[in-house]
């Protein structure tokens, strides 16, 4: 029988469809009894999304400005020599 | 600009590209840099990876011409990324430091009890979608936080697989990690945002 540290252990390999028959199954059997389970199960897939939606970084202007200057010169450059 | 979420649109930017036009340049940095910064993150840290990518893109401009779209231009650009990274990795002598080896974040195994049952359930309530939660400016914050302490090198697998939709293979492949590591970080990532959110719906602070 799966444990719920057991299901701890697999759930984000349950949650993007890594897991084999047998072990894809216990994970169910578990979740269907297991009210705690389904929560902690609904609450991972949550935090997966809010990291998917987040992007801790946004780029600053300046920094794709000054890529776009480089290429532009580049190119330049290319076009110059033929 | 260029639909370049359809594969059509992929090959008519790749042709722009090959021609050395400026606007379409302007859009692919756009659209592929976040993505390139993950990558060169996980090897250089915040320090030089913006210097990283920006020699990269120049190189682009020669490269693109031998490009054959065998991978997908997202899948080639961040192998790129990850060439020049390492290469310069090599002069620099920095090790990439990772630590996989636990599954379970510490605190949330101490939540269960000997018989492996919950001593501790969750309690986060997610009847609020990911876009809701994310108009809290206060857990916004406490997240963009949270995920500034990861391990660069967790942040970086983790902005791969989960914004930029990379296939665990290509992650792999770039990043030099296995399979099975890359599993343990995603999952040591996600357990920490429960963890984290759950916390801040509890008592209201990060
Ligand atoms: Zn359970």
């Amino acid at each position: 029988m799966l444990s719920c540290r057991g299901l701890a252990h697999i759930a984000s390999d349950y949650i993007d469809d890594e897991l084999g028959t047998v072990n894809k199954l216990s994970v169910r059997m578990h979740l269907l009894m297991c009210p705690h389970c389904r929560t902690f199960m609904g609450n991972l897939r949550a935090s997966a999304a809010l990291l998917e939606k987040h992007s801790a970084q946004t780029l600053s202007a300046d920094y794709l400005q000054r890529i776009d200057r480089e290429i532009e010169r580049a190119l330049s450059n290319d076009n110059s020599r033929g | 600009m260029t639909n370049t979420s359809s594969p059509e649109g992929e090959i008519a930017l790749i042709e722009l590209l090959k021609k050395g036009d400026q606007a379409a340049y302007k859009h692919a940095v756009r659209l592929y840099t976040p993505g390139m910064l993950a990558v060169a993150r996980f090897y250089h840290g915040n320090a030089n990876a913006e210097d990283v990518v920006q020699d990269c893109w120049v190189t682009v401009i020669d490269a693109i011409n031998k490009f054959e779209g065998r991978a997908g231009l997202k899948t080639w650009l961040h192998r790129i990324v990850a060439n020049r990274a390492k290469n310069r990795l090599r002069t620099t002598n920095r090790e990439v430091s990772t630590d996989f080896s636990e599954t379970l974040d510490p605190e949330l195994d101490s939540r269960y009890g000997s018989s492996g049952r919950w001593l501790k359930p969750p309690t986060l309530k997610t009847d609020e979608s990911a876009d809701q939660l994310l108009e809290n400016d206060a857990l916004k914050e406490c997240l963009n936080q949270h995920l500034s302490r990861l391990p660069e090198a967790q942040r970086s697998a983790l902005v791969l697989y989960e914004t930029h939709h990379h296939k665990s293979d290509d992650i792999c492949n770039i990043l030099d990690i296995s399979h099975s590591n890359l599993r343990v970080l995603i999952h040591r990532a996600r357990q920490k945002i429960f963890l984290m959110v759950e916390h801040f719906q509890e008592t209201g602070e990060c």
